[in-house]
């Protein structure tokens, strides 16, 4: 195990010395932190506009966090995207092979690195974070689950990106699929969701009666006759998945929600959580609310608030980090079994030495 | 009609557990045969030549022996072990420079070395003595904490060689590592090469420099079409009729001797100042040069035009086209 981790370790220095001491890297990085510094000066003056002295803090956050994953998944694959084939095409990949370290080290030290170059544009987000997280008297553990879960998000990145550079023989290819499959996250799953959720729409039923005398106490002396009529109704419910699978909504989903004295949440990732946590939830398919009982007083019953919505639901956060993780592990393996020597069989044209 | 095996020079010894052995080893990609049957043995101490045509499958069953790429048939044994089953213990025994220059190109010199020295499980302390030892075998001193990316092609081809001798390796492949060298780099390689083979490594060392390999390799494996050749073909290829280069200050009197010694006119061919006539065997040559100075005709050249490898490659060429 002591021998793996150190080979582990050789790879992930080289890989590392190649990668951060280019000025092409700290370019980017600065780039990073200008973009990141505006967005950050920007938002406080136009959310500072509505007023209200906490809400404005909170919407910075969770627009700065949201920021950083944007930018931290659109760096990632160019960072991670060719990090085998590119190796191949150099004609280093075989001279490394032909060592004692094995096709594992080298897929995990590569991964490492990717997922290390990644977590440096995330570390030198931290002081916005920080920053509005004051600004915004949020707790802790808001600010800590963010910055665990961008880190973790990066790293799914790293790991689609160097899965696909061994599992495809083209950099240029390896690194556009790469992007393709954080669009299809970030985007994709949202389209899949609204789309799935309006095309397999489901006939519901209603049964209704409503009053037709009241008393002087506002309770119904006469009844209609019940009335049943039938209605499409979207099925979001069975796409819940792939709104859960969105790595913004992993987010806000992951991120413990605070409650005013309402029960409703007090930032824009708890509203968000919300509506993630009641698609989860079947539409009523055979039930009518407004039933009318001849000396009852019609009683709406109560909806529930957001804080019984959410505690009563699957945390879809742990849903769609687990599909992340079942994608990630699984393109690194893929790599690992297209990259083993000695080789049995290899791709058309491609060439291993 | 080609059969399998070796070079006349290597089938009466009696193979040893070390070295390359290598039986009837294929391999193809699809419906592209790239090696058919290869058979031969590279024994400890010797220096082997690799040659062939373009495509023959000389790369691929370099790859074969490198630890990379699968045989589809037959065995391989490298230092004893098998490179498909006992990858690592071959790996640790083999050291491999291969035809691409590939390099870490912002990577020094030095840290290449020790980069590739970590690779076989050596530590710091150890790798960075080795880089130095290395560094002055294939003469890149100067160029030690310089990038890779400024060597030059020569310089590469150093460093690769460098870096396939990082772990001490007892079997070396080495392929065309004279391309791309200066003459004097070229000497020094050779000089390296027979060294290393007088310490009781096994070298294997494919080149399309027959020349260059005439000069250093014991015995020579010539692969066409997937397929090494045999033995009864590389005895046919020694026994044909060759080319030799005879030069006297007095051509004219050279060529009333050889036209004496019963060659045809017509089959004695001028180049510059030199005639070119075809002889069957050594000693048929011997023959002739001690009865041409016994003429009293002043010989200053008599060589074979073409080396042996240079002569069985162009002859099992043709063959081959037949």
């Amino acid at each position: 195990m002591k021998a793996f981790f150190s080979g582990v370790g050789v790879i992930l220095s080289l890989e590392l010395r190649q990668r951060v001491r280019t000025t092409s890297w700290y370019i980017l990085l600065a780039v990073f932190v200008g973009l990141i510094f505006m967005v950050t000066v920007l938002l406080s003056f136009a959310l500072s506009g509505f007023g209200s002295d906490d809400n404005g803090a909170g919407g910075i956050f969770s627009t700065i966090i949201y920021f950083v994953l944007l930018l931290g998944t659109l760096v990632a694959p160019a960072l991670s995207g060719n990090a085998i084939n590119g190796d191949r095409d150099a004609g280093t990949l075989a001279t490394t092979q032909v060592t004692l370290i094995t096709t594992g080290q080298l897929i995990m030290g590569k991964f490492l690195s990717a997922w290390v170059t990644a977590l440096a544009f995330l570390a030198a987000a931290i002081p916005f974070l920080v920053y509005s997280a004051l600004v915004g008297q949020l707790r802790a553990s808001t600010i800590l689950v963010s910055i665990v879960i961008l880190a973790l998000e990066l790293g799914v990145v790293a790991a689609v990106g160097v899965g696909l550079s061994g599992l495809l023989s083209r950099p240029l290819f390896s690194i556009v699929v790469t992007y393709l499959v954080v669009a299809a996250l970030s985007v994709g799953t949202l389209i899949a969701f609204g789309l799935g959720g309006l095309a397999l729409q489901t006939t519901a039923t209603r049964t209704s009666s409503y009053a037709l005398e009241y008393d002087s106490a506002g309770a119904p002396t006469a009844c209609s006759a019940p009335e049943s009529y039938e209605y499409q109704t979207p099925r979001f419910d069975l796409f819940w998945g792939a709104l859960a699978s969105n790595p913004y909504v992993i987010l806000a989903d992951a991120v413990p929600t605070t409650y005013d004295t309402n029960g409703q949440p007090t930032d824009l990732f708890g509203y968000f959580k919300l509506g993630t946590r009641m698609a989860q939830t079947a539409p009523d398919l055979e039930g009518g609310y407004n039933e009318c009982v001849v000396g009852e007083r019609e009683q709406y019953p109560d909806s529930p608030s957001a804080r019984e919505v959410i505690d009563s639901t699957t945390p879809s956060w742990a849903v769609g980090l687990a599909v992340h993780l079942a994608l990630a592990g699984g393109l690194l393996a893929g790599a690992w079994s297209r990259t083993k020597t000695p080789a049995a069989q290899l791709s058309r044209g491609s060439r291993i030495a | 009609m080609l059969s399998r095996m070796v070079s006349t020079e290597l089938l009466h010894t009696a193979p040893e557990p070390a070295g390359i052995v290598v039986e009837n080893v294929g391999r193809s990609f699809g419906n592209v045969h790239a090696v058919r049957d290869a058979s031969f043995v590279a024994d400890p101490g010797t220096v082997t030549g690799l040659i062939g045509p373009n495509g023959s499958g000389k790369t691929t069953l370099m790859l074969m022996l490198g630890s990379l790429l699968q045989p589809d048939a037959g065995s391989i044994r490298i230092a004893g072990h098998d490179p498909v089953t006992e990858t690592a213990a071959v790996r640790s025994r083999l050291g491999w420079m291969p035809d691409v220059l590939g390099s870490w190109s912002t990577i020094s010199v030095r840290d290449t070395l020790i980069y590739t020295a970590r690779m076989y499980a050596m530590d710091k302390t150890t790798a960075a003595g080795r880089a130095a030892e290395l560094i002055a075998l294939v003469d890149l001193g100067e160029l030690a904490d310089s990038p890779t990316r400024v060597l030059s092609r020569g310089q590469k081809q150093r460093l690769s060689l460098a870096r396939a001798l990082v772990h001490d390796p007892s079997v070396l492949l080495l392929d065309e590592p004279a391309s791309g060298l200066d003459p004097v780099a070229r000497a020094h390689l050779r000089t390296l090469v027979r060294r290393l083979a007088s310490e009781g490594k096994t070298l294997l060392v494919s080149s399309h420099v027959l020349s260059e390999l005439d000069e250093m390799a014991d015995g020579a494996v010539y692969l066409s079409k997937g397929v090494t050749a045999s033995a009864e073909a590389l005895a046919r290829s020694r026994a044909t009729a060759r080319p030799w280069r005879i030069r006297s200050s007095d051509a004219v009197a050279l060529r009333a001797a050889l036209v004496a010694e019963g060659i045809e006119e017509a089959a004695i061919a001028t180049d510059r100042t030199e005639l070119i006539v075809a002889l069957e065997g050594e000693a048929a040559a011997s023959a002739l040069l001690a009865r041409l100075v016994g003429a009293g005709v002043a010989i200053s050249t008599f060589a074979p035009a073409v080396g042996d490898l240079e002569h069985a490659f162009i002859d099992l060429s043709t063959e081959d086209n037949k």
